[in-house]
């Protein structure tokens, strides 16, 4: 497992980023794509807002924009239907792939 | 710089049935050797390979098995658009002077790993291409204003396109009431808005001009070529936009010296139904708001200028022999062998193939 997947695995995401030009790395690596400077790691506010969303049987998912514009796939709980820009809460969670999960704030 | 032609085709019926991808090349590849004028096996220099199946040296075994001891010979690899990836680099190998004669053959079984991109970290347990289209066509809906009843007439066109498609997996006709009412996959999809993962090949033989008048009596040839990948990731995408796709066509103008009021005949990529509005709008054949419109038209008028074959969601999606299959439809169009789904006079062609939710397009013009 990657030091990413340990630490969704414990229930904290990541961010990468480059210690030189402070870039965010997204999907994250070692190695700054724009400079090739080394990276470093930064845990995430948990916090995003809501793009798009659809919905699969009674679950709600979709796009969601975590910190510095990473936008990243997962299920929504929501008491009424999402709507775009709505803030939502993140847990992660890591069991063969990651599994992202928003939460609506103030519902 | 060797100008480039079509002049062999050759493919296998598409199948919901799971195929050996060995055999399924040389079907389609036997098919297009006799479709040749004077074959010989001693001129074919190159044979490339386009599939996602896990299987490897597929280059040299089609080879060995067609009797040809080839110069170059290697597989390719591009999820959804690797068969006009192998077409497009063939097309270079032989403009360049590397190769004289290139078969380019792609298949795919019907359960091919090429459906789920696992490197793709942002998509979550949300791997399948069904959550990506739920969330290309909810955007599109937003944005433009786009119906269920507009999506679902790409549907229920290219199903009846296909219907005269010999190749195609399914002949089934589909009203646009049926499409509307099919399985509900997501709140935004309907099975017959999806394409359907087949089993099938498709083959095609490339000549350099010197040696095309020898093997066809209607050479087709490529006048333009376009490509652009813009990531891999689907959430790096604009949703509302396929920017791989209006790239790689202003590439493609360019080269072949037309703009888009010239096709004639198009073959887009319709993975799911949003994707043809999407495509023809950033081909610059109408705008993302006016693109229903223009699909009810054709629709209406029983105009079959995109999609002829019936696309992905009428003919099937074995990703490696898609793109072949596109570009043999725009070749038999442009040879007036079309039958039923003839585009009267076309002179200029266009196929469109695509990759992971739009990330990557490639683009080919051609003429006859």
């Amino acid at each position: 497992m990657t030091f990413f997947e340990e630490q969704l695995e414990q229930g904290i995401f990541q961010i990468c980023y480059c210690n030189k030009c402070n870039n965010t790395i997204w999907p994250p690596k070692e190695t700054c794509y724009t400079c090739h400077g080394k990276t470093s790691w930064k845990k995430s506010s948990d916090r995003g807002i809501i793009i798009e969303f659809s919905k699969k049987n009674s679950t709600y998912f979709g796009v969601v924009e975590i910190d510095n514009g990473i936008r990243i796939l997962g299920d929504i709980s929501s008491t009424s239907p999402p709507e775009i820009g709505q803030v939502v809460r993140m847990n992660v969670s890591f069991r063969f792939k990651p599994n992202y999960s928003f939460i609506v704030e103030n519902n | 710089m060797s100008k480039v032609a079509i002049v062999g085709t050759g493919q296998t019926k598409f199948s919901k049935d799971d195929g050996n991808v060995e055999e399924l090349l040389f079907e389609s590849a036997d098919n297009c050797i006799k479709s040749v004028n004077n074959y010989d096996s001693n001129n074919v220099d190159g044979v490339l390979v386009a599939t996602n199946n896990n299987s490897k040296y597929l280059g040299a075994i089609l080879s060995e098995t067609l009797g040809i001891q080839p110069k170059i010979s290697h597989s390719i690899e591009h999820l959804c658009s690797s068969g006009t990836n192998a077409i497009i680099s063939a097309y270079a190998y032989i403009s360049s002077g590397l190769s004289q004669m290139v078969l380019i053959s792609g298949a795919e079984s019907a359960t091919n790993p090429g459906q789920v991109l696992e490197w793709d970290k942002s998509r979550g347990n949300f791997e399948h291409p069904i959550y990506w289209g739920s969330i290309l066509t909810k955007s599109h809906k937003r944005k433009f204003e786009t119906t269920d009843e507009e999506l679902a007439i790409v549907s229920a066109k290219n199903h009846k396109q296909a219907m005269d498609n010999p190749f195609a997996y399914s002949n089934q006709a589909r009203t646009i009431s049926e499409v509307m009412n099919s399985k509900q996959i997501t709140d935004d999809l309907r099975i017959l808005d999806c394409s359907r993962s087949c089993s099938g090949s498709s083959s095609i033989l490339l000549a350099s001009e010197e040696k095309a008048k020898t093997f066809s009596d209607q050479p087709i040839w490529i006048t333009g070529i376009g490509q652009k990948t813009t990531s891999a990731s689907f959430t790096k995408n604009i949703l509302e936009e396929v920017k791989s796709t209006r790239i790689a066509a202003e590439s493609a103008y360019k080269m072949a010296k037309i703009e888009s009021k010239n096709i004639d005949v198009a073959e887009v990529h319709d993975a799911f139904s949003v994707c043809e509005l999407m495509a023809i709008s950033e081909l610059g054949m109408t705008s993302n708001d006016k693109s229903g419109e223009f699909v009810r038209n054709l629709f209406n008028t029983e105009n079959r200028m995109i999609n002829p074959r019936g696309g992905l969601i009428g003919a099937g999606h074995p990703l490696g022999a898609t793109g072949i299959s596109q570009t043999i439809e725009i070749t038999n169009q442009l040879q007036g062998k079309s039958r039923k789904r003839q585009i009267s006079n076309a002179e200029t062609g266009l196929i469109h193939n695509m990759s992971a939710a739009g990330t990557s397009s490639s683009i080919m013009v051609l003429q006859n």
